[in-house]
């Protein structure tokens, strides 16, 4: 399988690991084609969508999880992106449910989707600051932000 | 103040008015602090909106403050009814990273508590459904039946909900004297009652009429959806982790696939009735086939514990399907970032859109339940 997604994707890394498993590099113009052609060859299952925020190399990969019910294989697709301006067309129109995930990681990470209609907000309550979900967000810096110190109080009898 | 009628209208015409309809966050068909905001025509839904954010914990973003260890005791709180898969997904990942494999018997110990733990929330399921349907009877006696399963969890674990007992290299506990025996007594019991819950549920015509043609799905639409467990089996086809992708003691049992035709709310009900029976025989065959020796692996001081940097997708059958773990470490004392797949987010928060509309009101909470959607799983 590896040798026929390799023939097929050019400019795609494929790599095999841990038995029944794949992984496949590209970048974020690549990733809707390459999902294409896996879906075509089999993968017909996404099991997920997220993303992992690599801060130190200024990248964010939008990683999507798909599994073969055919050929009984699981594929990570891992699309590249710039981390200032993450940016990935939307898998909306090959697995419908790939809407929600996207606008979830949109609010978490600030990553595009272009060609997603509705990107607005699904869990988070009048947002304004960076994405939680990305690594420079300091939760604990945030909530003495937002909610302030409260000063320690003395127990009685102590 | 303006009356209650006015402030939920939303549209009107000279025919007729639109109302917006909130069908939680408190609601009794809804498990957990999630919603759906309804326009509503008379008592027919015309839109759905997902009311989704009252129930987001942050695990994700918590579990990277967290040791490695530390983050057992966090990941069962996602799913209450079914806590178990989480932890052998997290347990799997970490032992794919590292290259271990475990002892035996902690594996058949872990397909122990899985398959427990699948009664337990199939039985909430079963009764939830019939609840739904007004029939709250069934429910109270589930309910008393899962907590029958609950005591040998407390026996085994030391805990009745989050048994935090699956660790990274094997489980934490092994089988308590006279365990097995009592257990089988017991499974005994529940497959007599099995009888009781057909002449109240699965083979009542009532409830026959009630779902049949609720939420049809064929199987095509199922896949593209990214349905699994249950729903997905219902519909015809035939995927179920333990076989296809095999973890814990799973290669070494005998059991088959179990699927029923239909698609509809019936079928689900039927499936999860079939699967419940299979549970109970699977956990008589582990029961049966359990090996002796160790029980786990020690992995050094759980505080200077560290993982090799990679990533890795581990996959568990819950009670409501594929429930996965995707895991990445760069070596660190913390995980670097992990996400989560519910198995209730493709029928919760997505096809809910598609189905939902033409609906009447009181048809919602069936839906639901029926695809058995698990909020906490989604909005976590």
């Amino acid at each position: 399988m590896a040798r026929k997604l390799r023939k097929l994707l050019a400019g795609v890394t494929v790599n095999e690991r841990y038995g029944n498993r794949m992984e496949l590099v590209t970048d974020g113009q690549r990733a809707v084609s390459t999902l294409v052609v896996l879906k075509s060859s089999g993968f017909e299952h996404l099991s997920n969508i997220t993303c992992v925020d690599w801060i130190d190399e200024n990248r964010m990969d939008v990683t999507y999880n798909l599994w073969s019910y055919t050929h009984r294989l699981h594929a990570v697709i891992k699309a590249q992106t710039h981390r200032d301006a993450p940016e990935v067309s939307t898998a909306l129109d090959i697995w419908p449910q790939a809407q929600v995930y996207e606008r979830e990681i949109h609010e978490m990470f600030g990553v595009e989707f272009t060609g997603n209609p509705d990107l607005s907000p699904l869990f988070l309550h009048n947002w304004r600051d960076i994405p939680p979900l990305r690594k420079d967000f300091d939760t604990e810096e945030y909530s003495r932000r937002a909610y302030g110190v409260v000063d320690g109080v003395e127990e009685a009898g102590v | 103040m303006s009356d209650f009628y006015e402030v939920t209208k939303i549209a009107e015409t000279d025919k007729y008015a639109t109302y917006d309809f909130f069908f939680g966050p408190n609601h009794p068909g809804m498990h957990g602090n999630f919603g759906y905001v309804c326009d509503v025509v008379g008592s027919t839904i015309t839109r759905v909106r997902v009311n989704a954010g009252q129930l987001h914990r942050g695990f994700e973003k918590l579990m990277e403050q967290n040791l490695w260890f530390q983050n057992i005791s966090l990941i069962p709180r996602i799913c209450v009814p079914d806590p178990d898969p989480n932890e052998v997904a997290y347990c799997t990942a970490v032992e794919r990273l590292m290259g271990i494999e475990i002892p035996i018997r902690a594996k058949f110990l872990r397909s122990l508590t899985l398959e427990m733990s699948r009664m337990t929330s199939l039985l909430m399921g079963m009764g939830a459904l019939g609840a739904m349907m007004g029939l709250y009877s069934i429910m109270y006696r589930m309910m008393n039946e899962r907590d029958r399963v609950l005591d040998f969890f407390e026996w085994l674990t030391g805990a009745r909900i989050y048994h935090i007992y699956n660790l990274p290299g094997g489980v934490r506990r092994d089988l308590p004297e006279g365990f097995a025996a009592k257990l089988e007594s017991l499974l005994d019991d529940m497959e007599y009652n099995l009888r009781e819950w057909d002449s109240l549920l699965f083979e009542n015509p009532v409830v026959h009429r009630r779902l049949k043609g609720i939420g049809k799905i064929s199987a095509d639409e199922a896949v593209n959806y990214g349905l699994v467990g249950p729903n997905l089996r219902a519909t015809g086809f035939t995927a179920d982790v333990r076989k296809d992708d095999p973890y814990a003691a799973y290669p070494f049992l005998d059991f088959h696939i179990i699927t029923t035709e239909g698609g509809d709310a019936l079928a689900r009900a039927v499936q999860v009735r079939k699967e419940y029976e299979a549970a109970i025989q699977l956990i008589r065959k582990i029961l049966e086939a359990m090996p002796g020796g160790e029980f786990k692996v020690y992995l050094g001081n759980p505080l200077k514990f560290t993982v090799p940097a990679g990533d890795t997708y581990a996959r568990v059958e819950s009670s409501k399907g594929e429930y996965g773990y995707y895991v990445v470490s760069n070596g660190g004392l913390k995980p670097y970032r992990i996400s989560v797949r519910g198995p209730s987010l493709p029928a919760g928060l997505s096809l809910c859109h598609k189905h939902l509309p033409g609906m009447r009101i009181d048809d919602v909470a069936i839906w639901m339940a029926s695809f058995s959607v698990c909020p906490p799983d989604f909005d976590r």
